[in-house]
């Protein structure tokens, strides 16, 4: 309804000239245009097409075979993709709780004011800025087993030297805590800019009612922090599920695809041989429902919460 | 920051340990702020300085064992082999042609869409702010072959256009625009229109001018993104020579074709313009984070 009133606002000014090609009514569509086909070409068709694609067989992308829903099926049965979801899963859910909690406490941390505090600032949000292949490559090089760096260091001091990218357990591991150091300072400036929109004069009203900083934290800053919370979850959840690259570099997906997660699994059934488009294509599919449904659960929740 | 630290700890064994309140909170607080700061900045900054030091050293400092912080003497040896021996001058090349095609590419279009988005009413502009926001949920990876099917449709396989043109209408982009141009107030936008200037004219002489923050903002994070890029230029770029730096060295490294003491360099030399990037503009990254994340 307002929709259709602002409409009528529009077209009030147009109806003294009666031109056939009004400016102000054609403009909007001409600024928007160029954007829209790169936009449409290349993301919102894909998104639509993709469904379709993961109805077929294709092992070039040039012939197409109908076989319904043949690609899902097997993909339930493939202990490959099986072990690829489950760990995506198992990643994705200990990299947002461990982000959230981190972001949080750093941003408090950083939030008073003293001395070296743009320093540490800029240091934790450095590693976002790089190359996350990078990243990777050179993570892969200090956790060598006989002669990264840690290993050596850890070996004078006669603490053993792990296999951290040679054991599938360890090296599950290592790819969170690497994921953890490339996103965490991101995530950290925006809970501090959340952070920095509450009223300081809410805690200091809270130390007069002689709230202790532990108390303080609890029934204030968390929940007047929700909404930039949400934002934060939901954006490291996106982030999670299409982690890719600084894996790709650090184990490869290894040992024995202890590490290979969706994305990458999807990469190489469409690019490397045997290619299958289809079944890649309903990977894509299943993917995408996760990162939809996790995002969609955590936006309910939060309405949630706030409205409770 | 040293003064403040022996302060704190002067403090500590006395009466902030045992004493409750408020008293003991400031000295205790620091020292814990500071350890853990310190902590964090060691375990970023060490693997980084390490590698920098290390672009410095000869295959046979690497290998030595125990390792020497220092190189025996700080030669660029490593990045001019690198850049003689093999093709890192076209990648480097490639990777400065897309970053700054498509960075263009995305200003232009990502602005006239954040402005008819904004500043007009029009059939349907809900319904396409709305597609371009949820498309935030719909991340490149997850699209992937139903994109590359178009781009090859298209013949932007195995071509630099490939990587500049697909990426270019970036959700982020168009949202922080749109946001920032809501507050220009109506009135400038009607004074020049009926000062004769035409849409076009008032959209490049009047918005954009006013729009320097969220173009600053916009023009940072797309360099970051497309210098950084990786999965999209991987599929796109099938011949050597249309690599960009992340896929030649993610590429050569699991290959083991190039000496790592040249991989080292040329992380060295891909990380080098981000992080100078980020030294001199670093308020327009805190700030468009902090846009992003109040929606």
């Amino acid at each position: 309804m307002p929709k259709a009133d602002a409409a009528t606002v529009t077209a009030a000014p147009s109806r003294g000239r009666r031109r056939w090609l009004d400016p102000i009514k054609v403009a909007p569509y001409l600024f928007v245009l160029p954007n829209m086909l790169v936009f449409g070409l290349f993301t919102i068709w894909p998104a639509i097409n993709m469904f379709n694609i993961s109805l077929y067989d294709s092992t070039n992308g040039r012939t197409f075979r109908w076989v319904g829903t043949e690609n899902y099926s097997e993909l339930i049965s493939n202990a490959a993709f099986v072990r690829a979801f489950t760990s995506t899963l198992f990643f994705t859910v200990v990299f947002v709780v461990l982000t959230t909690i981190l972001a949080t406490g750093y941003a408090i941390l950083l939030n008073q004011s003293f001395r070296g505090r743009s320093f540490f600032r800029a240091v934790l949000f450095l590693p976002s800025l790089l190359s996350a292949v990078v990243v990777g490559l050179l993570w892969g090089w200090i956790l060598d087993r006989t002669n990264g760096l840690l290993n050596v260091g850890l070996g004078a001091l006669g603490l053993g030297q792990p296999g951290w990218l040679i054991d599938g357990r360890l090296a599950m591991g290592v790819i969170i805590f690497v994921g953890l150091w490339i996103h965490v300072g991101f995530y950290t400036l925006i809970m501090l800019s959340g952070l920095q929109g509450i009223d300081p004069s809410v805690y200091e009203a809270a130390s007069i009612d002689g709230a202790g900083p532990t108390q303080q934290f609890f029934t204030m800053t968390w929940p007047l922090l929700r909404p930039t919370t949400l934002v934060v979850v939901i954006l490291a959840t996106i982030s999670g599920f299409q982690s890719f690259d600084f894996i790709w570099t650090l184990t490869g997906g290894g040992p024995v695809g202890a590490t290979t997660l969706m994305v990458q699994y999807i990469y190489e059934r469409a690019f490397q041989s045997p290619i299958r488009y289809g079944l890649a294509s309903a990977g894509g599919v299943i993917l995408f429902i996760c990162v939809f449904g996790f995002t969609l659960l955590n936006y309910l929740n939060g309405r949630r919460q706030e409205a409770a | 920051m040293s003064t403040t630290q022996t302060a704190a700890r002067g403090v500590r064994p006395g009466s902030s340990w045992t004493s409750m309140g408020s008293s003991r909170t400031p000295a205790l607080g620091l020292v814990i702020r500071y350890t853990m700061l310190t902590v964090t900045a060691l375990v970023v900054l060490v693997p980084l300085v390490w590698t920098v030091l290390s672009s410095f050293k000869t295959e046979l400092e690497l290998a030595a064992r125990p390792p020497r912080p220092l190189p025996a003497e700080f030669s660029f040896n490593n990045y001019t082999g690198a850049l003689e021996s093999f093709a890192f001058g076209t990648y480097l090349m490639n990777s400065t042609i897309v970053t700054v095609g498509a960075t263009i590419l995305t200003l232009v279009i990502n602005t006239m869409c954040a402005y008819g988005l904004a500043k007009y009413n029009f059939r349907g502009r809900n319904f396409l702010f709305l597609l371009v926001l949820a498309t935030i949920m719909v991340p490149l990876q997850v699209i992937l072959i139903a994109v590359y099917q178009v781009a090859a449709q298209l013949g932007l396989v195995n071509s630099l256009w490939g990587m500049i043109i697909p990426p270019a209408a970036t959700p982020t982009g168009v949202f922080l625009l749109r946001q920032y141009m809501l507050g220009i107030p109506d009135e400038l936008i009607e004074a020049a229109r009926i000062d004769g200037a035409g849409e076009f004219r008032t959209f490049l002489r009047v918005v954009i001018p006013l729009c320097g923050a969220p173009i600053a903002v916009v023009t940072i994070f797309s360099i970051m993104w497309r210098w950084n890029d990786f999965l999209w230029p991987l599929i796109i770029a099938q011949d050597q020579s249309k690599y960009t730096l992340p896929v030649a060295l993610a590429q050569f490294n699991s290959q083991l074709i190039v000496p790592f003491n040249y991989i080292l360099a040329m992380s060295v030399v891909s990380m080098l313009p981000v992080i100078i990037m980020f030294l001199f503009l670093q308020r327009y990254i805190v700030l468009g984070i902090a846009s992003s994340g109040l929606k």
